[in-house]
């Protein structure tokens, strides 16, 4: 048993971090607000990296990875608050498709001209695809309304895991924001970081995010191995990384004060996607609902002669 | 990332398994099951011993101590395998957790000798005396006075909350050994033996009736001079290095207890229906992310190596488990209902889940507040300005 990433998961998650870090800054965000969204240069960057073909096997051309990598660079889109559906694309469609052993026409995603969306039930909508189009509360984010036809639970699960995976990236962003803000305005002659009111309720984010980054590690590993308890896993780690995202959020905006409630201020991008990601592939409500269905239906043993690992 | 167990991991569980269950079905079966800490204090003493002879006490220690130098994952598993068996809490934590580690870093070869088989054999227990009446949270205001005088020291003072106490043989002590020195400077990490005239313990009766901490008085109590570790003058640096093993492997341990209290308000909440509430349905499922939370958390803690790096989550963990804690004791009182209120007979006995909302409130406040931790993360761990204190 052994818990930690290896040195090359760990260096391409860097790398993708770095990178995103010099390109696709706060004022990215507000370029692409003013000016449509997209930008043909950034996805070809992305590609350039070889992240549309992360997850795409290597005889059609990808890196074949597998989902604890794509979690992790998940976790550095969100970060960057990344406004190109990537994550939906790559990270969701890519392996619900290799793992229907449709990979016919993968190559076209490895070079950046094929996107994939691919419609649940739970998810009426898509991003980025053809279809009517919808407003997102996430002004970054193009939605368009999507006809499903099918259910598909692993669909579901890899959705709600990349979601969660977003979000710790999100709240790590949107915490850090808010640390750095709290440095340098000044109230009553001192720093208003320096007042416990405020340095507690960050510290309570920094424990919400600091706790649910390895239970999305393990639900995305659980996924990667097919275990038969990864839906749980999957379910915790959707829970926990909204409510590190949502505490983190209205935190992040309390602690900017009124400032934290205008446009001007870049904090609003970061929250607006947090709060889109947690409705997204199931609410809190319906993990609640399996999570609760697992333990008191029975189908996860209890008692102390079962481990949890 | 590797979240299996090996075949050899595997064969080391039945190991710890077969011991643990033989033990606790043979010579030692009256004591299987038992949760309160104060109970059966000579016999968990046996049991402390019967550990140390078979080399299970402290595994985690080098074997030239007694341990048996085992990996991570096989302390998880011994951890596992012994709340799976029934097996009371450990009397010696305190010296196979804390002592032992302390020493081992900061200890003289000497001192070494003297101590670690005798704590690794289940022979020496240890209590812990940081805190004084005017001493909590502001640690670093202890006033117990020590002094050098004819080849000993000679302590005078007060110590609080000395749990165990009462049935331990050894004390470490932080003291002022600089006469007007304040703060973290001037302070001496001392080691004395309990049973002696000058050093007085009594119990203090907490609010589930049980009595596991102390009062501890020092009226010219005395240790040899070489008793200390470390140098005089360097306390402070002992006792933070000392409380950085807190967060170490017994946190593993410890969470398979939480899962049996959790397994255990399940099962309550089955058997009188409570389960079938949508509220308490959902606070159960809360409490089980929780506890998966700090699962996952501390093994990731654990994996990393570099323990001389500030980790974040090293920073969190004693809140989230504290907090989560006192929400579950919160939670077995809403799924027992009014039955949680009562007890059979004249006594102040409480049942496990009753017992557990009410121990649960120390959890919030013992081995640093929750508003000392989050001081701890906001300044050590995100870097924020510190708060004005006095004048350390």
């Amino acid at each position: 048993m052994d818990f930690r990433f290896s040195d090359d998961q760990l260096t391409l998650a860097e790398s993708v971090r770095d990178y995103l870090a010099g390109t696709h800054g706060p004022e990215v965000l507000r370029r692409l607000d003013a000016e449509g969204n997209r930008d043909p240069a950034i996805w070809q960057g992305l590609a350039d990296m070889g992240l549309t073909g992360l997850l795409v096997p290597e005889a059609q051309g990808g890196l074949g990875m597998g989902l604890v990598e794509a979690a992790l660079i998940a976790a550095e889109c969100g970060r960057a608050c990344l406004a190109e559906p990537l994550v939906d694309s790559a990270f969701v469609g890519v392996p619900w498709l290799v793992a229907r052993g449709q990979t016919d026409g993968l190559d076209e995603v490895v070079a950046g001209t094929r996107r994939i969306a691919v419609p649940h039930p739970i998810n009426p909508w898509l991003a980025d695809s053809e279809g009517a189009a919808l407003t997102s509360v996430d002004p970054l984010r193009n939605l368009a309304v999507a006809e499903a036809t099918e259910a598909d639970d692993l669909l579901l699960n890899v959705g709600a895991l990349m979601s969660a995976a977003q979000l710790v990236g999100l709240s790590d962003a949107m915490l850090s924001q808010a640390v750095e803000y709290a440095k340098v305005r000044t109230q009553f002659g001192q720093p208003v970081g320096a007042f416990q009111g405020l340095k507690h309720q960050l510290a309570s984010c920094s424990v919400a995010i600091e706790f649910a980054k390895p239970v999305v590690w393990r639900a995305a590993q659980a996924l990667q191995d097919g275990l038969p308890s990864a839906p749980v896993h999957v379910s915790h780690a959707k829970l926990a990384a909204s409510d590190a995202a949502m505490l983190t959020a209205e935190t992040a905006i309390q602690v900017h004060g009124a400032m934290g409630y205008t446009y001007e201020v870049d904090l609003h991008f970061w929250m607006k996607r947090s709060w889109a990601l947690c409705g997204a592939w199931g609410d809190r409500a319906f993990h609640y609902h399996r999570v609760e269905e697992a333990l008191l239906g029975g189908a996860q043993p209890i008692g102390p002669e079962h481990t949890f690992a | 990332m590797k979240l299996g167990f090996s075949p050899e991991e595997e064969l080391f569980r039945k190991e710890c398994a077969d011991w643990l269950n033989a033990e606790m079905a043979g010579e030692f079966r009256d004591i299987r099951g038992i949760t309160k800490l104060t109970a059966s204090p000579e016999r968990r003493k046996e049991w402390e011993q019967r550990l140390g002879e078979a080399r299970w006490g402290c595994i985690g220690w080098p074997e030239s101590w007694g341990g048996r130098n085992a990996t991570l994952a096989q302390q998880v598993i011994f951890a596992e395998e012994y709340a799976r068996a029934g097996v009371p809490g450990r009397v010696n934590h305190i010296g196979i957790e804390l002592a032992g580690p302390t020493i081992l870093a900061f200890g003289t070869e000497e001192q070494k000798q003297r101590f670690l088989p005798d704590i690794a054999a289940g022979k020496t227990i240890f209590c812990q005396g940081f805190s004084e009446p005017g001493a909590g949270s502001d640690l670093a205001s202890v006033r117990t006075k020590g002094r050098l005088e004819g080849g000993e020291w000679v302590v005078n003072g007060q110590k609080i909350w000395t749990s165990l106490a009462h049935i331990s043989d050894w004390i470490f002590v932080v003291t002022r050994t600089e006469e007007g020195t304040k703060g973290p400077k001037g302070l001496t990490f001392l080691m004395m033996p309990i049973d002696q005239p000058g050093i007085e313990i009594r119990g203090i009766t907490q609010i589930n009736g049980d009595a596991e901490f102390n009062e501890t008085f020092f009226t010219d109590a005395r240790c040899a001079a070489d008793s200390m570790i470390g140098a005089v003058g360097e306390g402070w640096k002992i006792a933070m290095g000392l409380l950085a093993f807190e967060r170490g492997v017994s946190t593993l341990g410890q969470q398979m207890g939480f899962r049996n209290e959790l397994d255990e308000i399940i099962a309550a909440a089955r058997a009188n229906g409570a389960a079938q509430d949508p509220l308490i349905r959902q606070r159960i499922a809360r409490a089980e992310i929780g506890l998966r939370l700090m699962r996952y958390g501390a093994l990731r803690m654990l994996s990393n190596t570099d323990h001389s790096k500030i980790d974040g989550a090293a920073l969190t963990y004693k809140i989230q488990w504290a907090t989560w804690r006192r929400s579950l004791g919160e939670l077995a009182m809403d799924v027992l209902g009014q039955a949680g209120e009562v007890t059979d007979g004249s006594t102040y006995e409480w049942g496990t889940l009753p017992n557990l909302f009410l121990y649960s409130r120390a959890d919030t406040i013992y081995g640093g507040t929750n508003q000392i931790q989050r001081n701890l993360i906001a300044e050590r761990g995100l870097g924020m300005p510190r708060e004005p204190r006095g004048d350390i």
